[in-house]
């Protein structure tokens, strides 16, 4: 695929003749030019040395969270829902709004790995090993919680229409967004996790083939299939890459747009929007690009892989981010506006008391984290102060964490009838269940940037050994550039 | 009975390519080439051709949108009818994303599946080793030593001119 | 048999009691596996025995029949009475009578207070489960209250006692009988008073065997004792028509109804009477009759007047004297001098303008047990020519017959050391005297002091003999509610345990024979109401008739012409200023005052042990779990008192501390407290739950003052959280309920032509029915009767103050109360809401597993078996309806009420499942009785015909507000309503298209000049 790549790349600065025009040098994506055997240090040592303390603190406070998770999740399948804080006029709230957090959490781990494959964009190599593992674990993450926020989670498999039907003519009900949710997710997971993995077969090759032995090597001979680095596997492997991207990348707009039809097909004030699917798509890709940001931020220092993951790649970064909390702004500006423009009166309510209600906070918080912080974006000092992005990275998690939850619960606790009006107040197993799934989540990273490479290595070689393969060429031929 | 291989071992793909094109010049038959990342331009200069692998997920697509379409329509229209919220019992509308799903998952699935099928690759399976390294930093191209006709000392030769790092002869099952 | 509320069967004869006395067998009882084992009966195979039997059976004659029913009642009580807990349905034998899982139904009275409704109840697999009124009662008709509905779950109250107790032990009948023989001797030897302390007795033949008492016993003294009571209404016509009586008001017959402090639709003498005559009278299509409330806080008849005003409980005279002052200037005699007004004059004038137009069509009455005020009250109904009309002297309501004086008084002759012998029959002085302390040092110094009551309370627990009388669905009886209204009381079940009538220990101590109840029942209405009429000669069939109706209207055995008025109401209007005056001169006009008031669920506190009442909304604050101050919006923004803040309350004769809740429409100067709460021994449901305010009752020239005109109120600092059901009582502005002025309503202004929404669905199939609803907002009168029945038939569980603190109420059918006006003077409206089955439901389109559906017949049904408990179908509810178990109601310690005790699951209806944790449920239309009643036409080989169901909501309304039926039908009285000018759907717009249709209220203002 580095192949599709190298031709948006312009020419290798150093070596443009004197007597051609000059051209924008490309961008180097790796600093101080590493050779191949030195990537492959640099990627595979973490893998093989006793991992930092850094990583132990991480790991320990991940463990001990998602131990709390467990305890919870069991005392809640023991004693039943009530021990939540909702109610007959709230009857979704925490559960609900961590499950769309954590699904947009992964799409930009998609984004990244298909979408921006697809453009060409050849920065996405250093990050798009751990971006793709982040999907999968926060898929994971949001999995849980359609399972266990339901009444009766022993009978959960009701809702997969499976062969054999043992209930006769009795199948699920296909109109449902639920039901939909439940395809969408599966599939999203799967597929993501293939790719994850097909991306990963030729590291394992190179990992097997540094292991000295015993189980690593047995564990990674497995893995990777036996994959020999055949030229003409290579060649087969990178159109099915793309093949896979192309499917990846319509299947993550829609999942996110299938999520947010759990809100749109109801009638619901605040939930029945026509504009939810862009407007939750942009709200993932945002959310998803702050968590990718707090974790290789986190990384590069924990593994000092700042040789690969560069300010620059952060830079990137913060420009989509920047870019997408736009898009999210302008979606609350529009609901506003269609609320007042529309002209229905309960939506109109919706709107007055999103801003002024006794969750005005929450909505606040919202703005602030999702409207402003992203305004910080524009100045180039913060986007290069690794400090500053981590505050913003985080901010931006929460931000869209109460976005769904205003959405949510705002529109919930005051519906048509005033009558079934109602507050909904968290209780410790709501607080605890959430910070659990982040548990779930850190662990999963932690365990995986220490036993499997976090930095596609041969995308990495691929890109560096385009530069000598550039030398070459530019040193015979000339090359139209063209620039992405 | 074992066959037996020529290997010759590259330090940069530059190199690689060249003495991938005078091999072929010279009328050998290129066995395979190994190298630690797709090299670019490889594919011109072994002469591979294009991968047929994306009619497997264009062929399992249609199928799999098909049957996700049938589904649906056999559960909800045919099977039992059931009024839900008075909508008619073929809510073609609502049964979209379901379809798409499907589809994606399947054809998906079916396209790596192919590729494994065609490329052998399988858990447990043992790596052809011509060479050292070809999954870190080495890249290697081999000659299959098929009949008398082949002059080993011409490729020999052949591959010193262009400066391969090492050449090796190699006995292999295949 | 059929039990489709057709009755007509079910009356046990002479057989059955035989039955009855073998089944009592000799302690330790003989246990069984069926009664065909007992009775040797050969065993039938097959599920229906003799196949299912058509409704009616030509072939039996009526003694076959009836010996058959005495089985049945017999049998019915095997099934409950020797293994209450454990029982399946043990009645295996080939009855074509009685069929397991078919249910009868019995005519009966209820106990549940002294007003004495006739019921129909539900006897299922031998156990009483559904209480309903009696439809064919001329008086109280098919409605019930929410009390009488409850009444069945008492019956399978734990602390129910087991047995008789002598000093606290329990003992055998023998063992107590003994002692109290002995001692009733005694008490004859020393010439020491007998007393029998009663409530209010309407029972003809129980007050027979009272006056063999006193004819046995020179000393005896019999009072009769009620918490809240009439005593001064009955003082007040004493003096003013020389008949010591509480009349009987014909409400029907009023054009105008003027109540001062009085609850006639919630509480007051007679309610299911009233509000049932009310709604008659209040038709919008006629012309309906005008209803003026003056009262100090917001009852459920003040939330349904036309002109609600505000009057603390000290001016109510100067009201009351003030409409006379008018009224009397209208005749063209002198009026009384009158200093000022208590409030607007103008609308004083409008009042007593619209009573003059009215007059021998009009009716005024006052809940004030102040005989001053109830002087010029029937001075009012006199000079409006009502006596006679609206105002019955001459067959008298027989339902409140407290007399406060002679209870003070036989308090004092206890504590003088006078009685020797004291038996208490359904009165708890030790908890409701106003002065606890004084009667129980009086009751230590009675020799022998005997209850009757059913479980240890506050003065069974320091009685020397408590000798349990049957709950009321055990026991035999009768009731004369109203003057020559006859009712018969029978039982549904044999004892659960071994209680005895409260008449045969009576008689036994009387030394009667034979002393059961039953016979002595049977001589007496041979003897006196049998005699009375001619149309039935045989007294066999007559009492069998009776019974199966029963009720017996029995012409008067006399007929006093009516009385004129004759008393001094110049002195009465004299002293009501006098008082007036003391309050000016102290300078009380400031103070605030003190109202107590009879809540619709706890009633007097007699049932504060059910947990259907405790959780029963209160019809206004919607409160649940307990009483409070309601207190004017404007005296909590003075005082800086909000919801939930504890205060004390001081008056001169006690102290209280009780939350707040500002209730609009409160009179600034007043604090009204319900009483009925603060039980501290009654079970573990309502122990001490809320707060006893009768300490602060007073005495005013011997009659109890439900009111108190200096209290002082101090803020404790504390916090208690209300549990409310409802949180938000503003409509927004929202078209929710629509209302029409009856000028609009006759103008023809109104009309339903909603413009049908445009579809791009195809029409389904249409099913056999269209089941549908039409719920009269104007009928409605907030009444909470039809949320216990929904609860009783459906088997709704109980969850308890924590859970409804957390909005998590489980009744299916809600009664939404909304406030529009100001806050001082609010206009209040009630609205049923339940599952309005929506045609286009958007609750079904979101549910994954498809665990709810529009069946056939437009009924939105849940499957709990498929249901997972996504809640995604109750957030995509317009109505929020939907109920979710949060956790395993049944069962589970947590929530200890009925569901959790198996003497108390034995309310639980078979014909609706129980729900377990993690389901959703929601109103069903009672759908179990709709298929009964297909089943029943299908074996009667006939149509279904409209009225054959009637959902658990509709049979309770009083008022029939509720109509339910097939809209498929043209000529189904649901079908017509949909013709109505007034009818609506809530939320149209949404294209939910309901089946549940509502008439808009019709706003009738009393137009002051």
């Amino acid at each position: 695929m580095s192949s599709t790549v190298t031709r948006v790349n312009g020419k290798a600065p150093a070596e443009s003749a004197p007597e051609q025009v000059p051209m924008l040098p490309p961008p180097v994506w790796v600093d101080d030019n590493p050779s191949l055997r030195q990537i492959t240090d640099d990627i595979a040592r973490p893998l093989e040395v006793r991992p930092g303390t850094g990583w132990w603190i991480c790991f320990g406070l991940a463990v001990a969270a998602l131990i709390n998770l467990g305890g919870m999740v069991a005392y809640l399948v023991a004693k039943g829902i009530g021990i939540w804080g909702l109610n007959n006029s709230v009857g979704w709230a925490f559960a609900i709004t961590n499950f769309v957090f954590w699904i947009g959490i992964g799409h930009a781990g998609t984004l990244i790995s298909a979408i921006l494959l697809l453009f060409r964009q050849q920065w996405r190599t250093s990050i798009n090993r751990s971006a793709e593992a982040m999907t999968i674990f926060a898929v994971m993450c949001a999995g849980i919680f359609p399972a266990i926020h339901v009444g009766r989670p022993w009978l959960v498999y009701f809702i997969f229409p499976y062969f054999p039907n043992q209930r006769g003519p009795l199948w699920v009900n296909f109109r449902s967004p639920l039901v939909w949710d439940v395809f969408a997710i599966s599939t999203y997971f799967t597929i993501s996790l293939v790719f994850w993995y097909l991306g990963m077969i030729p590291d394992l090759a190179t990992l097997r083939d540094r292991a000295a032995g015993g189980i690593k090597k047995f564990v990674f001979n497995v893995l990777s299939l036996g994959w020999s680095g055949s030229h003409r596997t290579w060649s087969r492997y990178e159109i099915v890459s793309l093949v896979l991207a192309g499917l990846a990348t319509p299947l993550v707009l829609s999942v996110h747009s299938i999520v947010s039809m759990d809100f749109a097909t109801s009638l619901l004030p605040g939930w029945h929007t026509t504009i939810f699917p862009p407007y939750f798509v942009a709200g993932a890709i945002y959310s998803g690009f702050g968590m990718v940001l707090t974790l290789l931020i986190i990384t590069r220092y924990t593994m000092n892989l700042q040789r690969y993951i560069t300010v620059r790649h952060l830079d990137k970064m913060a420009k989509v981010t920047m870019l997408t909390g736009m898009i999210v702004s302008y979606a609350y500006l529009t609901e506003f506006f269609a609320a007042w423009y529309g002209g229905n009166l309960y939506e109109r309510y919706h709107f007055v008391n999103r801003a002024t209600g006794p969750y005005a906070w929450c909505f606040y918080l919202m703005v602030l984290c999702n409207v402003i912080t992203p305004q910080l974006l524009w100045f180039k000092k913060i986007r290069n102060s690794v400090a500053l992005l981590f505050v913003v990275s985080i901010l931006v998690n929460i931000g869209m964490w109460f976005e769904r939850f205003v959405i949510i619960v705002v529109s919930l606790h005051r519906a048509f009838l005033p009558s079934g009006w109602g507050m909904f107040y968290p209780t410790i197993y709501d607080i605890g269940i959430l910070v659990g799934s982040f548990g779930l989540f850190f662990t999963c990273f932690l365990l995986f940037i220490r036993y499997l490479p976090m930095i596609a290595m041969w995308e990495i070689k691929g890109v560096v050994g385009l530069g000598a393969h550039k030398m070459a060429l530019s040193s015979q031929e000339q090359e139209e550039p063209v620039n992405a | 009975m074992p066959e037996r291989f020529l290997v010759a071992t590259f330090t940069d793909s530059e190199t690689l390519l060249t003495a991938v094109r005078a091999v072929r010049q010279n009328s050998f038959r290129i066995y395979d080439v190994f190298a630690p990342y797709p090299v670019h331009d490889l594919d011109h200069a072994m002469g591979v051709k294009h991968s047929r692998l994306p009619w497997v997920t264009f062929v399992v697509g249609v199928l799999a949108l098909s049957f996700a379409l049938i589904f649906q329509f056999y559960t909800s229209v045919l099977d039992w009818p059931l009024n839900v919220g008075g909508k008619p019992d073929n809510s073609t509308l609502a049964f979209v994303p379901i379809c798409f799903e499907l589809t994606v998952l399947l054809s998906g699935l079916a396209t790596v599946a192919a590729l494994f099928l065609r490329t052998r690759l399988y858990p447990g399976k043992h790596a052809q080793g011509f060479a050292e390294d070809v999954t870190n930093d080495t890249f290697a191209l081999v000659l299959r030593w098929r009949d008398n006709a082949f002059d080993v000392h011409r490729a020999r030769r052949v591959l010193e001119e262009i400066g391969a790092d090492r050449i090796r002869e190699r006995e292999a099952h295949t | 048999m059929s039990d489709s509320g057709v009755r007509g069967d079910g009356a046990p004869c002479k057989g059955a009691k035989h039955q009855l006395v073998q089944i009592q067998a000799p302690e330790p009882p003989v246990y069984w596996k069926s009664v065909a084992e007992l009775h040797g009966a050969p065993r039938s195979s097959g599920e229906f025995p003799g196949g299912i039997p058509p409704a009616s059976q030509p072939g039996t004659t009526r003694r076959d029949f009836l010996s058959l029913m005495g089985f049945t009642l017999a049998a019915a009580g095997l099934a409950g009475c020797r293994a209450p807990v454990q029982n399946a349905i043990p009645l295996l034998v080939g009855s074509d009578q009685l069929i397991p899982g078919v249910s009868d139904w019995y005519a009966t009275t209820c106990r549940g207070c002294a007003a004495s409704c006739s019921l129909l109840v539900k006897q299922r697999d031998g156990r009483p489960i559904k209480i309903e009124g009696n439809a064919e009662s001329s008086i109280f008709g098919g409605g019930t209250c929410a009390t009488g509905q409850a009444t069945v779950l008492s019956l399978y109250d734990d602390e129910r006692l087991r047995g008789p107790l002598w000093q606290g032990q329990s003992a055998s009948w023998e063992e107590v009988d003994r002692h109290i023989l002995e001692s009733l001797q005694a008490a004859q030897a020393s010439g020491r008073s007998i007393a029998l302390l009663s409530g209010t007795i309407t029972s003809p033949s129980t007050r027979a065997i009272i006056s063999a008492w006193q004819a046995r016993y020179p000393h005896f003294v019999h009072v009769e004792y009620d918490p809240t009571s009439l005593s001064a209404v009955r003082a007040a016509n004493k003096e003013s028509f020389g008949l010591a009586v509480v009349p009987h008001y014909a409400f029907d017959k009023a054009r105008v109804i003027v109540a001062l402090e009085a609850d006639f639709l919630g509480i007051w003498l007679s309610p299911v009477e009233f509000a049932r005559q009310y709604a008659t009278a209040r038709r919008p299509e006629s012309t309906p009759s005008l209803h003026v409330q003056f009262e100090s806080g917001l009852s459920v008849s003040g939330s349904n007047a036309d002109l609600h005003l505000a009057v603390a409980p000290s001016e109510l005279g100067l009201v009351a004297a003030a409409l006379l002052a008018r009224v009397v200037r209208k005749t063209g005699h002198v009026e009384p001098s009158l200093a000022n007004d208590p409030l607007d004059s103008r609308k004083l004038d409008a009042v007593a303008e619209e009573l003059w137009k009215h007059r021998g069509e009009s009716l005024v009455i006052s809940g004030s047990n102040d005989v001053a005020v109830q002087i010029v009250v029937n001075a009012l109904n006199a000079t409006l020519g009502n006596i006679g009309k609206t105002i019955d002297l001459a067959h008298p309501s027989l339902q409140r017959n407290g007399n406060d004086a002679a209870m003070l008084e036989l308090v004092e002759k206890m504590d003088r050391g006078e009685v020797h012998a004291l038996l208490m029959l359904g009165v708890n002085p030790a908890y409701d005297y106003h002065d606890p302390a004084r009667f129980l040092s009086g009751l230590e110094k009675v020799a022998l002091s005997v209850s009757f009551s059913d479980r240890r309370d506050e003065t069974s627990s320091r009685v020397h003999a408590v000798c349990p009388d049957h709950h009321f669905l055990e026991a035999w009886g009768d009731a004369e509610p109203v003057t020559s209204h006859f009712s018969l009381a029978q039982p549904l079940i044999a004892p659960l345990f071994n209680t005895r009538h409260a008449q045969e220990s009576l008689l036994k101590w009387l030394g009667h024979e034979p002393a059961d109840y039953y016979t002595y029942l049977r001589e007496f209405w041979q003897k006196n109401i049998f005699s009375r009429q001619q149309e039935v000669h045989d007294f066999q069939s007559f009492w069998d008739r009776s019974l199966q109706d029963g009720l017996v209207t029995a012409p008067p055995s006399h007929v006093p012409a009516e009385p004129g008025f004759h008393g001094n109401w110049k002195a009465a209007v004299a002293s009501i200023l006098e008082d007036q005056g003391q309050h000016q001169q102290t300078g009380l006009a400031e103070h605030y005052e003190l109202a107590l008031y009879e809540s619709v669920a706890m009633r007097d506190g007699r049932h504060a042990n059910n947990p259907w009442l405790l959780e029963l909304p209160d019809p206004i604050s919607k409160v649940t779990w307990g009483n409070y101050a309601a207190i004017a919006p404007a005296a909590a923004a003075k005082l800086k008192l909000a919801d939930g803040d504890v205060i004390r309350l001081k008056t001169e004769t006690g102290q209280i501390e009780l939350p707040v809740l500002v209730q609009p429409g409160q009179h600034p100067r007043t604090i009204s407290v319900a009483l009925g709460y603060g039980r501290s021994k009654v079970g573990r449901a309502g122990q001490n739950v809320g707060v006893n305010a009768y300490p602060l009752v007073r005495v005013k020239d011997g009659h109890r003052q439900l009111n108190a005109s200096e209290v002082t109120i101090e803020k404790t600092g504390r916090s208690e959280k209300l549990a409310t059901t409802q949180t938000h009582f503003s409509m927004e502005g929202r078209p929710i309920v629509l209302e029409t002025s009856l000028d609009e309503l006759h103008q023809g202004r109104e009309s339903n032509a909603e413009p049908a929404l445009p579809t791009l669905w195809a029409a389904r199939p249409e099913g056999e029915h269209a089941w549908g609803m039409a719920i009269d907002m104007n009928a409605c009168t907030g009444c909470s009767a039809c949320v216990v029945a929904c609860q009783a038939e459906n088997n709704v569980p109980v969850v308890g103050k924590g859970q409804i603190e957390r909005i998590r109420i489980m009744h299916w059918i809600r009664l939404d109360r909304y406030y529009s006006g100001p806050e001082d003077d609010p206009v209040a409206v009630h609205q049923p809401m339940m599952c309005q089955h929506c045609q286009n439901a958007p609750c079904e389109t979101v549910c994954p597993v498809l665990a709810t559906t529009t069946s056939s017949e437009g009924l939105n049904q849940q499957v709990y078996n498929r249901c997972i408990g996504t809640r995604y179908c109750a957030n995509n509810c317009p109505y929020k309806v939907r109920r979710f178990n949060w956790y395993n109601y049944t069962d589970n310690p947590q929530f200890d009420f009925n569901m959790e005790s198996p003497l108390g699951r034995m309310v639980l209806n078979p014909d609706v499942a129980v729900r377990s944790r993690g389901v959703m449920e929601k109103c069903s239309m009672c759908v179990q009785r709709i298929q009964l009643a297909k089943n029943v036409a299908l074996q009667g080989k006939r149509e279904l015909a409209d009225g054959d169901i009637q959902t658990a909501c509709q049979q309770a309304c009083p008022t029939q507000a509720i109509v339910f039926g097939d809209l498929k039908d043209p000529n189904s009285r649901v079908s017509q309503l949909q013709h109505s000018r007034r009818r609506y759907r809530v939320l149209d717009e949404l294209g939910t298209r309901p089946n549940v249709s509502y008439l808009k209220k019709v706003r009738n203002p009393v137009k002051t000049t």
